[in-house]
């Protein structure tokens, strides 16, 4: 199953707030939807489960344009909520039901995914009366009852503890694993980088990044390097530009490492032969690979 | 079909395992059994003839009961005090007194029921300690003492009062023959459907709206509207809100007939005017009463998509609340004149018509094809109603905050 998005648009009134989202994600893989707060992640995961209509744009399944009702998807919005006076598994059967499964498949689905959850105790409580944590748990379950082909999750790992984040972490690695479609809103790059293979950066609006996230962080690697100085040179991002600054440029530090880039005609050797030159003697000396909160603040944050 | 089946069964079991449901429906099934049985309870039970002829002698017996009550007759004009009891259909044991402190002092006691004191056939004071709604003592001894002073007054004249007096109490025999309906016999039903259907509205359209806008409230609405289509969960809710209502209608009405059937005999036929009522009336009132309490329904259920918070429902449905109340006063004054002007425009006006064909057919005289017009009219909207609130529920889902004002809700669905 592919999933295709092409120049979507939404605008709320006059203002246009989506100005043309492309993406497409394929079964058995990740999509992590990027971006600040008010890019756009939720009003596109909105417009995919046709809680908005778009105004521009096609949306498509293996070329066939996507209806949500005919396919079986589990979507964990932003917002959550279930009925919080209802028992715990009359309400997921319930939604279960609501979303295609028989009364007795939901059931015995909304069990397990209790038992996998570990919240199994809970399935005649009211939701009202369970920890928070374990709300989300129930939320979660919700989620994955029906069985989906797809998984769509906004903003999942919001006020999980570390123990909760992890139990959903195991769960999204299966769901992916099992050949599900997923699609992951975030704010937390770490996890997008577990999970995803694909990531698409949207900012005010637009997509500003999308591919192959190891690809991307190749790319944004090509040409740079990693230098971390002896042990107490001061001011070593000064000192390597002022010493070589024909051969490289500076483009910013993690911890004591300084992170360069190599100007036209700089190689590799060249580099090395110079610092030795300058007596700067390194402790580290390879290539860069940015993570993708650096690549997101390089993407995304200049434009605050 | 099958999710709109779903949510109907989910919202029906939100009303049948709600306690205040529950409660509220046995309670009131306990008070209509238990006030409609009373009677025959109380005189040994049962419908049977010997019964109710015991319930008739011990009734004669308990009016033939002796009250004293003080007379001061301060010029003698009473000369014969049970000659007055008489007068006034009483068995009277008269505490003569010799002056008004007397009587009063004997009302205040408790030593008589009453006081007069008379200062001649045509002037007294009534002394009462609490005067109740029901008090008829007054009217009787009036009526009596102006008897005993025309009997007076005829005989100073050399006339005989008695056959005077027979002569005046002549009354034509007399029979009515109903060719249409009675209203004056089918007031009470009529009044009473038309009050269950105001209580049920009230009642069931605020736990509607209530109903929406807790699903906003604790932001469950998000998955349910990528889960179900909005037709299927508002239909669902507001049918579950009608079937619920109507089987706590049925259970309680049920009830209050069938005791009925049991004591009739006990009550004396007295209550025939409540529940005596014709099928075609039951009929109009499953038609009408129910369309129009679902159109209705469907409002509720709209505006309670347009307010986020519960504390915000009664501000929202206070309009549609009115025009419900107008269309209830409407009613009201209309079941006076049941074929009047009023009446038969307000029974084709769909806001109006559930209320107003029914007083028409339970009270005055209509053709079928009025009836049929008036349904079909009344069906319509309400289908149009059921789809339009899909719709404004669909738009008010996610739009949280401050209530949505429904002209604005309904710009924006035609914006769609």
């Amino acid at each position: 199953m592919k999933l295709e998005v092409k120049d979507l648009r939404k605008s709320f009134g006059e203002k246009e707030v989506l100005h043309g989202i492309s993406f497409s994600i394929e079964s058995g893989r990740a999509l992590g939807l990027l971006g600040r707060n008010g890019a756009g992640k939720t009003t596109t995961i909105r417009i995919l489960m046709d809680v908005f209509r778009a105004s521009g744009g096609t949306v498509t399944v293996d070329g066939k344009t996507f209806h949500p009702r005919d396919f079986r998807i589990g979507y964990l919005p932003e917002e959550r909520g279930l009925y919080p006076k209802k028992g715990v598994l009359e309400q997921l059967v319930y939604l279960a039901q609501l979303r295609g499964s028989d009364r007795k498949t939901a059931r015995q689905q909304a069990q397990w995914w209790l038992k996998r959850l570990g919240v199994e105790e809970y399935a005649q409580r009211k939701l009202e009366t369970l920890s928070k944590g374990n709300q989300q748990k129930v939320q979660l379950a919700q989620t994955l009852v029906c069985s989906p082909d797809l998984v769509i999750l906004d903003e999942p790992f919001s006020g999980l503890d570390p123990v909760n984040s992890q139990i959903l972490k195991d769960v999204i690695r299966e769901q992916i694993q099992d050949g599900k479609l997923v699609i992951f809103s975030s704010h937390q790059m770490s996890y997008v980088e577990e999970f995803c293979e694909d990531i698409v950066l949207i900012n005010h609006g637009e997509v500003v990044l999308s591919g192959n996230l190891d690809q991307i962080k190749r790319e944004y690697g090509h040409n740079r390097l990693v230098i971390g100085l002896e042990a107490g040179t001061e001011h070593p991002e000064q000192l390597l530009e002022e010493q070589l600054g024909d051969l490289i440029r500076v483009t910013g530090h993690r911890k004591d490492q300084v992170i360069v880039e190599m100007k036209e005609g700089c190689t590799r050797e060249r580099l090395l032969a110079g610092l030795l030159e300058k007596k700067l003697i390194p402790e580290e000396f390879g290539n860069y690979e940015p993570s993708l909160t650096e690549i997101f603040v390089e993407r995304a944050g200049d434009q605050a | 079909m099958k999710q709109f089946l779903t949510v109907l069964k989910f919202e029906l079991n939100n009303y049948f395992k709600n306690k205040s449901f529950l409660l509220t429906t046995i309670v009131l099934i306990v008070l209509a059994v238990g006030i409609i049985a009373i009677p025959g309870v109380i005189l040994g039970g049962g419908g049977s003839d010997s019964d109710n002829s015991a319930s008739s002698n011990s009734g004669s017996e308990s009016s033939q009961e002796t009250e004293t009550l003080a007379l001061y007759d301060v010029n003698g004009s009473i000369a014969d005090p049970q000659a007055l009891s008489q007068a006034m259909g009483m068995n009277i044991e008269w505490l003569e007194c010799s002056d008004e402190n007397q009587v009063e002092d004997a009302v205040t006691d408790g030593t008589a029921r009453a006081g007069f004191i008379v200062e001649d056939l045509m002037n007294y004071t009534y002394v009462v300690e609490n005067r109740s709604m029901s008090d008829t003592l007054d009217a009787t001894f009036s009526q009596a003492t102006a008897t005993l002073w025309r009997t007076q007054a005829l005989e100073a004249q050399g006339v005989n009062a008695q056959e005077v007096e027979t002569l005046y109490r002549s009354q034509p025999a007399s029979e009515t023959r109903i060719l249409g309906k009675d209203s004056v016999g089918n007031y009470a039903y009529t009044y009473m459907l038309i009050m269950i259907l105001y209580f049920l509205l009230i009642f069931y359209g605020q736990m509607i709206a209530t109903s929406v806008t807790s699903e906003k409230s604790n932001r469950a609405i998000e998955i349910l509207v990528t889960s179900v289509d909005s037709n299927s969960l508002i239909f669902g809710k507001v049918l579950a809100g009608a079937i619920a209502g109507l089987i706590q209608c049925v259970l309680i009405l049920g009830s209050a007939v069938g005791t009925y059937q049991i004591f009739r005999d006990s009550w004396g036929g007295l209550l025939d005017v409540l529940f005596q009522i014709p099928m075609p009336v039951w009929a109009a009132f499953a038609v009408f009463g129910m369309m129009g309490y679902l159109l209705y329904a469907f409002g509720f259920g709209m505006l309670g998509a347009l307010v986020s918070k519960t504390e915000d429902i009664s501000k929202a449905a206070m309009p549609l609340t009115m025009i419900y109340l107008v269309s209830f006063f409407i009613a009201i004054f209309g079941m006076n004149d049941s074929d009047g002007l009023l009446m038969r425009v307000a029974s084709f006006i769909p806001f109006t018509s559930s209320n107003g064909m029914l007083i028409r057919i339970a009270m005055g005289s209509v053709a079928m094809w009025e009836i049929v017009v008036s349904a079909v009219i009344l069906a319509v909207f309400c289908v149009g109603a059921g789809f339009l609130a899909a719709k404004i529920f669909r738009f008010g889902t996610l739009m949280y905050g401050n209530p949505i004002k429904f002209s604005t809700a309904l710009k924006k669905i035609q914006e769609k």
